[in-house]
């Protein structure tokens, strides 16, 4: 026996969790990414959808079938060009980890100091608000000519499309810290630093995450966009490179793998966040 | 024992927390007018009142978390103008930060109070209030893996850490179950009256029997602008037992004075509303 038992509260305790459980699976069933087909229709779609893609590949004329190849020709063409498209995986995240790590360190603190200092807020946010929305690819040439060499180029890019939505979310989630944190904060007389980094930081968690979901998912498109314009490797260039030579079957096995890629990293992203807002329910 | 207060501050002794002809304002509407108030070191004060009095309001004013519109406060002789360690505060709502165990919780306030000590004393010391409050075999649970009662638990053995001679404590009980609500008022209690150097105590609630039981003075703020309207010492010795306390003759006497009170503060506030209404309707 437990002391919380003595005290009479083990009883109540046991009851809460159990319910607990049940939400979190319902949770879990609706909103986790290992676990994409949670009904038959899901596959079933996907089923579908092959076959028709099979279905009008077969059927089309000969001189068609050069762009729509059928599934196996797909299939043979990724499977020839997989050591050239993990050589390119490698090339691209060389690109895409640097680019969209610092937008993440730097999107998370300047978000929070910006949100919670005053003038640095009435000083950053207009800027933000005019710079944001601009569309990121845009930036692409320029960014070729100004920096040395094109690998800086993209990564600065990638930093560009990813910073500004992480950036937004925490300074969103840091201005909407609850009272009763900031109120318990100031009983505990926490310094300006304290208060920022041991609540303002993990209050704000669930914000940057959204952000860095978009952030993502913005970097892979930086990524490619930047890729088609000038790089020698990388998953943007193998489908460049076999559009130009018309080897339709390789581009759209690269096609594929680029998206098996992307949704394998948004998978993982999910993993973290799970792992790191365990106390969110 | 590993839990022992540092020497209280010299002070004035008597008068340890003073409210001098004190407002408070918000938005233009007068929330608190022309509030007086001595509180001596050692006391249990119960603030009791109906909603809209300004109990809050003026917990957070002693807090140091508003700012008076005229009036002040001071604390063993200093004006109270912002929070404080020497003042703790438990709130309503259980707010142990949920990134936390209930340890980390309890240690960021032993840290505040004992900024010189290292983390294994650190630790150890947060480990003796959560055993204090009850709590010693759940102390690296989360908030959310906690019942209201056990979360309240923590907030008060995080606040007892903070060291503060002063505990401001608003509605801590008012959202826990009756059963729960008596465990953590004994808990209280015991903790005010073992409490060396002495805690002095300022509770708000809205329920009669619990001002009457913890405090040995209730005062009672009237509403629309919130005014102190009576002040009543309990007189009954402390600590007190549940099995007697409210069946003796004191008990039911204070509680139908109080009682009577709020009645005559809420129709007076009705004859006014009235009076405004039919003067409308005569148009």
């Amino acid at each position: 026996m437990t002391k919380s038992d003595l005290i009479g509260e083990g009883v109540q305790v046991g009851s809460n969790q159990k319910v607990k459980t049940l939400q979190q699976a319902e949770h879990k069933k609706a909103d986790n990414w290992s676990k994409i087909f949670y009904g038959k229709e899901g596959i079933l779609f996907i089923a579908i959808l092959i076959a028709l893609w099979q279905a009008v590949a077969e059927l089309s004329s000969r001189q068609f079938q050069f762009l729509f190849p059928t599934l196996p020709v797909v299939a043979e063409a990724l499977w020839d060009s997989l050591p050239e498209l993990l050589k390119g995986t490698y090339s691209s995240f060389l690109i895409l980890a640097p680019g969209y790590l610092i937008a993440v360190a730097s999107g998370v603190v300047v978000g929070i100091v910006t949100a919670t200092t005053g003038w640095i807020n009435r000083a950053f946010m207009p800027f933000a608000r005019v710079a944001a929305p601009v569309p990121p690819t845009i930036y692409i040439p320029y960014a070729i000519a100004l920096m040395a060499s094109f690998r800086t180029a993209s990564i600065f890019v990638v930093f560009i499309g990813a910073f500004w939505p992480i950036f937004l979310n925490t300074a969103a989630g840091a201005a909407a810290v609850p009272g009763r944190y900031r109120d318990d904060a100031r009983i505990l007389s926490l310094s300006k630093f304290e208060y920022l980094w041991k609540i303002v930081f993990p209050a704000s968690l669930p914000h940057s995450f959204s952000g860095m979901a978009v952030g993502l998912a913005l970097s892979f498109i930086m990524l490619t966009v930047a890729e088609l314009f000038g790089a020698n490797e990388g998953l943007g260039k193998f489908v460049q490179y076999y559009a130009d030579y018309a080897d339709y079957p390789r581009m759209v096995a690269g096609i594929f793998y680029t998206g098996l890629i992307t949704f394998l990293s948004m998978a993982l992203l999910e993993g973290i966040k799970k792992r790191v807002l365990f106390w969110v329910r | 024992m590993l839990i022992s207060q540092k020497a209280p501050v010299a002070s004035d002794g008597e008068s340890s927390l003073c409210i001098d002809s004190l407002s408070f304002a918000y938005n233009g509407t007068a929330v608190l007018q022309d509030i007086n108030l001595v509180i001596r070191e050692g006391e249990f004060i119960s603030l009791l009142g109906p909603s809209g009095s300004g109990k809050t309001t003026l917990l957070r004013l002693l807090a140091g978390m508003e700012l008076p519109a005229s009036g002040c406060i001071t604390c063993r002789g200093r004006i109270v103008d912002r929070p404080g360690i020497d003042r703790g505060m438990v709130f309503q709502d259980y707010s142990l930060f949920p990134w936390m165990n209930l340890a980390e919780n309890v240690i960021l306030a032993v840290a505040k109070a004992n900024p010189q000590m290292v983390k294994k004393q650190r630790r150890d010391l947060a480990e003796a209030y959560l055993d204090l409050v009850g709590l010693q075999d759940v102390q690296l649970k989360y908030p959310f893996e906690l019942s209201g009662g056990m979360q309240q638990r923590g907030a008060i053995a995080r606040v007892l850490a903070l060291g503060s001679p002063f505990l401001l404590m608003d509605e801590p009980f008012g959202a826990l179950d009756p059963v729960n609500r008596m465990k953590l008022q004994d808990l209280l209690i015991r903790v005010w009256s073992d409490a060396s150097p002495p805690k002095t105590i300022v509770f708000v609630t809205h329920d009669v029997d619990e001002a009457l039981y913890l405090g040995d003075r209730v005062l009672i703020l009237g509403s629309a602008p919130g005014r102190i309207i009576a002040e009543i010492p309990v007189g009954i010795s402390q600590p007190r037992s549940r099995q007697t306390f409210f069946g003796e003759a004191a008990f039911k006497g204070l509680r139908d004075r109080i009682l009577d009170y709020f009645h005559r503060d809420a129709i007076e506030k009705m004859e006014f509303a009235d009076r405004i209404k039919s003067s409308g309707e005569g148009i």
